[in-house]
This record gives structure tokens, sequence and C-alpha cells, in this order.
């Protein structure tokens, strides 16, 4: 079976253990308990009637005093990029991490999600930078680990780029 | 318009044959019939050029070929039967033997272990954690085992491949490879390592885990116990090993981990399992000490066994001994103890110790002696105490002691008085008694005769009964006598008939008083009776002639005379 390594990406306490407990145990909790290191799960998903197993790579949040290891990213295939909605920084936090993979391993495949979509009257982020982001390339998703939204979609869309790298849209920033 | 029809003359003059071509391409064009021969040729081209160049060919055939494969073995498994048989076979019969070889180790070492301190103690842990003895035989016999071998991935972290010795419960190993990855990661950026530092080992309980790096991928065994450094070599070898021959699949891996189906055999090589040797001199000592004991064991579980049911069975006669009673009994190791109180009259313990097949000298005992109710022994006591003439029948009647038979009226009032002082017993009854004077009795054996036939000294049978009467008087009054502190004189005296010569008869009369003599001789008289012999016509002297004219008799002349003083000890 093919596998293929992804890496869960963005700022502190956006979501991203979050999404990838929804998305492997269908589980959340409110409970906020950050990540140390990395944490690695697995998930089998299909794509055109041919099985994947996707290693997700659960990092700690990139902030201003800890910065995500180059070494983590190695050997990925591909990447998710988490944004919470209602944080209007981790936006650039996003964006720095964007192209500290393009530096160390090279434009990958990728999508971004806009988490957190259950409190989206609070959000800091609105549809004008959404359509920048798109503009730019993003393939941008909205979710929310809380409520399951949107999660099955990220992992299958990117599983869909990982088996044709070409299906993704040139970013350009 | 005749210029445009020369025109037309003109164009099919001179193209005809093209349009003709012409038409027939744009025929092909429309009705595009594909020629199922045209195809055929290029066919395998076509598969083998898409086939390449992605994975779409094999994704369309797969249904297809899956439903064909599904309707062949339903429609004729023999075919596929005959097909896979010749690759099954060998791998069935490997995993079989393997299976066997397992397990006879196991049964091996379970058999060497169970008879020894450290045996009994893994049973016991085996008890404990209710895990199979032959398992904790195993684990404690383990030098080392290696448990799992991981192949992975350097960059990615993903699982190459993997293999477990049999029965390891194994994890997941897709998210342990990424994790063991993570780790290594972690601590090197912590430590500021490089790439080349790497962590190749660390314990986590009684297992190590060591890593072994290579290049593309990394070798990581999970192993139980101690392992030698040699084994260090072999995964180094091994490492190599696939590092040489999975190049190319090295180079192109995406993701997909087929090709290194492959390093199996390798891998497999590396679960490595080294068990302390059994000494089966050791054990067959073992077995001849342990049969000993156990032989022992038996003889003395045997005998302990016996003992103790030859004891239970003599407490349990002993408690139904009238005059015996047992407050207290122990026995150990051979040693009893009896404890309880017994009438003198009881009969005596140490013989029925003796009976029940115990030395008596293993035995104490420590007896309080008392008075006991039994009817029987009651009756012991009043016959001891009240010593009766055998003519008389005592009987227990509750608390009253009944006297029937005969005595005489000295035994019977100093009964009378002494009855009540005999212990259990509370009234006295001899209205059965019959109370016979000394006087009446003397008189009785006086009037007494055994009779002959005529010239014999021969007690006839049919005189017997005389003899036996004269017997219970003499016995009475030997006892009434006795009593009264006197002495019985008693004389047996023959006589003859007329008729024969005087010394004849002289000689028969005394031959015929020496032969009732011989009979009442037998008897055990009191020590102050004397029975003498004699002849002569008593009948004459007591006026009997009359009475027995023929005169060939035997009779008695009993009389009683004061007893000379200490010749007899005082009753009690
Ligand atoms: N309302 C809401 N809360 C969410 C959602 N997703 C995550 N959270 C909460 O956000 C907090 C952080 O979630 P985590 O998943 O731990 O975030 P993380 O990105 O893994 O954080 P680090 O590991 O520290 O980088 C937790 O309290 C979650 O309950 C969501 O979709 N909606
Ligand atoms: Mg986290």
């Amino acid at each position: 079976m093919m596998q293929k390594k992804v890496c869960m990406l963005g700022g502190f306490a956006v979501g991203k253990t979050s999404l990838v407990r929804r998305f492997v145990t269908n589980m959340f909790s409110e409970h906020y308990q950050t990540t140390i290191g990395v944490t690695v799960e697995k998930k089998t998903v299909t794509v055109d009637h041919q099985d994947m197993m996707l290693m997700l790579w659960d990092l700690y949040g990139e902030d201003e005093f800890q910065h995500v290891r180059e070494s983590y990213l190695r050997g990925s295939s591909g990447y998710i990029l988490v944004l919470d909605g209602m944080r209007k920084a981790t936006l650039d936090t996003a964006h720095m991490l964007q192209q500290t993979v393009v530096r160390t391993v090279g434009p990958l495949p990728f999508v971004a999600i806009i988490n957190k979509s259950d409190l989206q009257s609070e959000w800091e982020i609105d549809q004008t930078i959404i359509e920048q982001l798109r503009e730019q390339g993003w393939p941008v998703f909205f979710g929310s680990a809380k409520l399951g939204r949107g999660v099955e979609e990220l992992f299958g869309h990117l599983a869909t780029l990982l088996m044709d790298p070409s299906l993704q849209p040139r970013a350009h920033s | 318009m005749p210029v445009d029809k020369d025109w037309t003359q003109l164009r099919t003059l001179l193209l005809a044959p093209e349009q003709t071509q012409l038409d027939e391409l744009r025929e092909r064009l429309d009705n595009r019939s594909v020629e199922p021969r045209d195809v055929s040729r290029v066919l395998p081209e076509a598969f083998a050029i898409r086939g390449g160049a992605d994975q779409q060919m094999s994704t369309v055939l797969t249904p297809y070929v899956e439903n064909g494969f599904i309707a062949t073995v339903r429609k004729s498994p023999q075919t596929i039967v005959d097909a896979i048989a010749p690759i099954m076979g060998p791998a069935i019969r490997q995993a079989i033997t393997r299976a066997l070889q397992s397990m006879t180790e196991a049964f091996n070492h379970s058999l060497d272990e169970s008879l020894s301190i450290r045996g009994l103690q893994w049973r016991l842990e085996a008890w404990q954690t209710g895990r199979p003895f032959a398992e904790v035989v195993l684990l404690h016999r383990l030098r080392y085992r290696v448990d799992q071998v991981f192949l992975i991935q350097r960059d990615t972290g993903l699982l190459l491949h993997h293999v477990a010795a049999d029965g390891v419960v194994v994890q997941d190993q897709h998210v342990l490879s990424g994790m063991l990855t993570a780790i290594q990661e972690y601590v090197r950026d912590s430590f500021g390592a490089t790439r080349d530092q790497t962590l190749n080992q660390f314990q986590v309980g009684e297992w190590t885990v060591w890593v072994e790096q290579g290049s593309r991928a990394y070798l990581a065994g999970v192993i139980r116990g101690t392992p030698p450094a040699s084994l260090r070599e072999k995964f180094r070898d091994v490492l190599d090993r696939i590092h040489a021959e999975q190049a190319d699949a090295f180079v192109s891996f995406e993701g997909d981990t087929a090709p290194f189906q492959m390093v199996q055999p390798y891998l497999e090589d590396c679960l490595q399992a080294h068990y302390e040797s059994g000494q089966s001199r050791n054990a067959l000592k073992l077995w001849i000490l342990g049969s000993i004991t156990l032989l022992a064991c038996c003889w003395w579980g045997w005998t302990t066994y016996q003992a103790h049911a030859r004891w239970a069975h003599l407490v349990a006669q002993l408690k139904t001994e009238p005059g015996i009673v047992v407050t207290n009994e122990r026995s150990m190791w051979g040693d009893h103890h009896l404890e309880g109180l017994r009438d003198p009259l009881a009969t005596d313990p140490s013989s029925l110790i003796s009976e029940a097949g115990i030395d008596p000298s293993t035995v104490t005992a420590l007896w309080s002696p008392f008075y006991a109710l039994d009817p029987q022994l009651i009756k012991r006591r009043a016959q001891v105490m009240l010593k009766p003439p055998s003519t008389v029948q005592f009987h227990i009647d509750g608390d009253t002691l009944v006297a029937t038979g005969s005595a005489s009226s000295e035994w019977g009032t100093e009964t009378r008085r002494l009855a009540s002082f005999v212990p259990g017993i509370a009234y006295y009854r001899d209205q059965s008694l019959v109370i016979v004077s000394i006087p009446d009795l003397l008189s009785q054996i006086n009037h007494a005769a055994i009779h002959f036939s005529p010239g014999s000294a021969t007690v006839e049978p049919s005189e017997r009964s005389s003899v036996d009467q004269v017997l219970v008087v003499l016995r009475d009054l030997d006892h009434a006598v006795a009593q009264s502190g006197q002495r019985l004189r008693l004389e047996v005296l023959g006589s003859a008939d007329g008729t024969g010569s005087v010394a004849l008869n002289l000689q028969l009369s005394k031959q015929r008083a020496e032969a009732v003599f011989e009979m009442l001789k037998g008897e055990r008289l009191g020590a102050s009776t004397v029975v003498t012999v004699g002849t002569g016509g008593p009948l004459d002297r007591r006026g009997l002639a009359s009475q027995y004219p023929a005169q060939r008799i035997v009779t008695f002349q009993a009389s009683t005379e004061p007893l000379e003083p200490k010749s007899e000890p005082a009753r009690p």
C-alpha cells in the first residue's frame, strides 16, 4: 500500500491536534493540551479506488519562542496549513511556515484550513483575505474540528493532490 | 452553365482515382468501426505503454480480473488448487514444522524445569500471572530474543517492512516507526547533534531497542533480554545487504513499500533468540531424586494415614467401652496421649491398645478412677463386693439390684445390709431369692444317694444328675458354712448288698465311695470343707436300711464343726 508522510503545520492552539484526532478517531476535546515535539498518527484513505496510508505528523505549534524544526519536515509528501479563524496572526504564521517548507523540502502539495468555523461570527479572518489566499493559489478550506465539519474533505483533498501532484494550483506569493 | 460542367468533367478526369480514395477515407472516418484485427496487432504494446505510464491501467482492469478470478474459483477450483499447490505445500509444511519445533522446545523446557525449586517458583509465577507455565519458563530461560525488526525509511519515517517473532503482540508498527523516527530527530535536535550522530540504543523496561543507521533506511530491533555484540554485527550486515540489493527501490521510493517485501528473509534472519540450555544430566538426577522423594512421601503418607486410622478406631472403641470416658486424646508424630476417667472394673485399656495394633509404649494414659453407672459395671461391682454364691444371679434394673436363685440366709441378710453401699445401686430386691439354711442343706445332702449296678463301682450315666444335685447343694453349703464361720465335714460312704463275700463287699464299697469322691474332687470347694471317703453301714445307723434294701449305694455324711481360730482371713 502507498504510504505518505504528511505534516500538520500552523500556529499554536489553532487545532492541529484536534483535527487529526477528529479525522483518526472521530473524537474532540475542549481541553487544550499543547503538543510537545511530534505525535505521529495513521489513517488509511481511498483515492481513486486506491488505498493510501497517511502518516500524519502532528507538530507542535509555531510561536515566537519555538520555530518549527526543519528536520521534522524532511521526507514529507505534503502538508496541511492550519489557521485559526479567530486569530489573524495565525495567517502570518501559516505564510511563514509555507515558505519554510518550500525552502527546505520544496514546493509540496498542501491544503490550508481555517479552523473553528463553529465560531465563525467571531472570526478575524474575513472573506477578502480568503479571496486573496485563493488568488495566490492556496486551496482554502473551512472547518471545525469540534463539529467535524470539513475534516474529511480536507484530508481527502490532500490525498488526491498526493496521488496526482499536477492538480496543485501553482502557488505564487 | 457549360463552364461549370466542363470543370467538373475535367476534375473527374484528372482526379478520379484520388476522388475514389478520398470517398473511401471519408467513409472510414464517418463509420469509425474499429477492426478487431487492427486492435489485436497493437494491443500488447498499448498495454505496455499505458501500464508503464501510470496506474490507471491496473486500476481499470482490477475489478474485471478480480471478478474473473472469483468466477474461476467458483467454477473449477481444482484448476486453482493445481496451480498453487506446488507453492503452498512447502510453505504450509514449513509453518507446521516451525510450530511443532517451538512446541517441543517449550515442552522440553517445561519438563526440565518442572521439578526444580526454580521450577516451583516459576509455576507459582505462572499461576499468579495467569500465563502458561511453558511461557514463563521460556521467558526466564531467555538470554535474549529479538521480538520485532523494523526497516524504516530514514527521511519519511515510513515503515518499509516489519517482522515479529511468534507470539509477540505487535501494537501499531506504522505509528511506532513514525514515532521512532520523530524521537530520533527530537533527540538529535535537542543535543544539537549532526545527522550522523544518532540514537543507537535505548532501554524500555526489559526491552532494548537497537537502531542501526543506513544511508537510506535504518533497522530497529526490539530485543528482550541482553543481546550479544555479535547481534549488532548481524543487524549491520543485514542492513548493508538490503541497501545493496534494494538500491533502485530506495531511489525511486515514493511511498510504495511493495518492493521491500523482498527483504522479509533478511529481517527474519534477525529474529534470533538464545535460551539457557537445560542440563539433562541434572534433570535425570532431579528425576531420580524427585521419584525417591515422591515414594518416601507416599510411604510416609500411607503409614501416617494408617496410624491415624488405627488411633481413631481405638479412640472410638474406648468411647463405646463401658466404664471408660475419654476426655482428651492427642496423636502426634507417633506419640499418643490419652486422658480420661476409668472405672477400676472396666476393661483394661492397654489390652485394647495392643489389640488395635498400637505399641502401648507410645501411649501415655492418664486415667482418673470413677464409678461408672453402666449396668454391666454396676453388676460387676456388685459381684465383686457382694460375692454371691454361684446359685445366685444378679440383674440390674435401673438403680435396683435384683437377686434371684438360692442362697443361704446368712448371705441373704448380709447382702440386704450391704447392697445399697455398692456405688450405682440404690435399691435391692430379693423377693425371688430362695433362702436355704445350713441344716436344710445338710439334710438334703445327707439324704442323697447314688445307686450302682450289682457288682459295679462305676457311676452310671443315669446317676450323674444325682451327683450334680449333690454338687449344687454342696456348693451352697460350702459357701454358707464359710460365711457362718464354721467348717463343713463331708464323708462319702460306699456300701454293697449282702450277696458275695464280706471282703469283696468291703472292697466294692470302698471303690464306689472313691468313684463318687473322684467326681466331687473336681469341684472347687472352700478350704474349710473337708471331704473324706469311708465305707460301712451308715444306713443302719441312720435307719435308712428299709429305704434302700439293696444297699448298692454311696451316701453322704455331712456335718458342720466350729472353725479353729485364724485358719481363714476375715472377709471384707
Ligand atoms: N470551538 C472550537 N475549538 C477548537 C476547535 N479545534 C480546536 N479547538 C480548541 O482549541 C484548543 C487547541 O486545540 P489543539 O488541537 O490542541 O491545538 P494545536 O494546534 O494542536 O495546539 P499545539 O499543539 O499547542 O500547537 C483546544 O482547546 C481545542 O479544544 C474547533 O473547531 N472549534
Ligand atoms: Mg497539538
